[in-house]
């Protein structure tokens, strides 16, 4: 499903957070590279994983600029398994400790 | 029934008289019951395999590590080949099957996040994928094997010995729409798991399986486990937004509702 040995980088602006099960999800638009806004969807794991590494429902804002590092899915879709995600000033979220429970 | 109760209930007064202070000739409070038990409170996950945000272990998408998949056992040499096919199968459908929970015996190897609910009667085991196991430790017995039926966390009765609680499981039923799918064993399966705390934040299960019709020799697995650090509370898995959809010999993910 997920492509792990070509990870690629994704810089966009979220539309959306599901905070869900049995996945959570981050709706992401990223322009393309003619300059045209194109929607990612981006899996992660159940609430109960999120929430164990620090995150919260409130984590990730509609409006946030994130950049994500993902698992492209394999069919060439708009879409993958996020791995890591960076705030615009820096700030990689995704560990306990930096959001205490 | 009477007389096994009656010396159910004299054992766990010596048992209880030598953990507790209390005089060997009565029976023992409630307060004194629960006194007596381990302190098995919060939430436990996995040694060996942490998940990350992704939904996988931190340590890449290879797999789970899963020892009760792993092929490491003993299974009859005129098996295995047939144990390997199946097992391959499994993994394939088990990449497009919507798994109601982990069932048992998988669920012990406390990927999914699990709980104990430790109390005189019975000690209750659920995870978040809200599978349960109720463990009798009031001296019930397991109903007569005419009577018996397999169901997916089997049928479980337990005993203390000092703080390590020793459970016995029969009727394990592997149904496909549980991950117990994954391991090749059969419903005639006997399990004994010896649980206990070995320290603030970590707890210990030994997992000895006999299935002859399968297995040349007992099996015996060990997991670990250690408290959640960033679990305060147990989430409970359902399927509200389920994005997997079947594609060809994959899965890919389904365009948001919205």
């Amino acid at each position: 499903m997920f492509d792990a040995a070509h990870t690629r980088s994704l810089t966009g602006t979220v539309r959306e957070f599901q905070w869900t099960n049995p996945h959570s999800y981050i709706q992401l638009v990223v322009k393309n590279d003619r300059g045209k806004d194109e929607e990612w969807s981006l899996e992660m794991g159940a609430p109960v994983y999120l929430y164990n590494q620090g995150w919260r429902r409130s984590t990730v804002k509609a409006g946030d600029r994130l950049t994500v590092t993902i698992a492209p899915l394999r069919n060439g879709d708009k879409g993958g398994l996020l791995l890591k995600a960076v705030t615009a000033d820096g700030k990689a979220l995704g560990k306990a400790a930096e959001v205490p429970p | 029934m009477r007389r096994r109760k009656m010396a159910y209930g004299l054992a766990m007064a010596a048992m209880l008289c030598a953990a507790v202070s209390c005089a060997p000739d009565r029976a023992p409070t409630r307060a004194e019951q629960f006194a007596a038990l381990p302190d098995w409170s919060g939430i436990w996950t996995s040694d060996a395999t942490e998940i990350d945000i992704s939904g996988y272990p931190a340590a890449g998408m290879g797999g789970m590590g899963l020892k009760l998949i792993g092929g490491k056992a003993p299974i009859k040499p005129e098996l295995q080949a047939k144990m390997a096919a199946q097992l391959a199968a499994a993994m394939a459908a088990d990449a497009r099957r919507k798994a109601e929970g982990w069932g048992y015996p998988l669920m012990m190897e406390g990927v999914a996040p699990m709980q104990f609910l430790v109390t005189p009667e019975e000690t209750l085991i659920l995870n978040f994928y809200r599978d349960i196991r109720h463990v009798y430790t009031d001296g019930r017995q397991h109903l007569p094997e005419e009577d018996r039926w397999p169901v997916p966390w089997g049928d479980s009765m337990g005993h203390w010995e000092g703080d390590t609680l020793v459970i016995d499981t029969v009727s394990v039923q592997l149904d496909a729409i549980f991950h117990t799918l994954l391991l090749p064993l059969t419903e005639d399966a006997h399990f004994i798991e010896r649980i206990r705390r070995t320290g603030p934040d970590h707890m210990e299960v030994e997992m000895r399986i006999e299935d002859p019709a399968v297995l040349s020799a007992p099996w015996v697995v060990n997991f670990s486990y250690h408290k959640a650090k960033g679990l305060d509370r147990l989430i409970h898995n359902v399927f509200e937004n389920d994005r997997s959809v079947v594609e060809g010999d994959s899965l890919t993910i389904a365009p948001p509702k919205d």
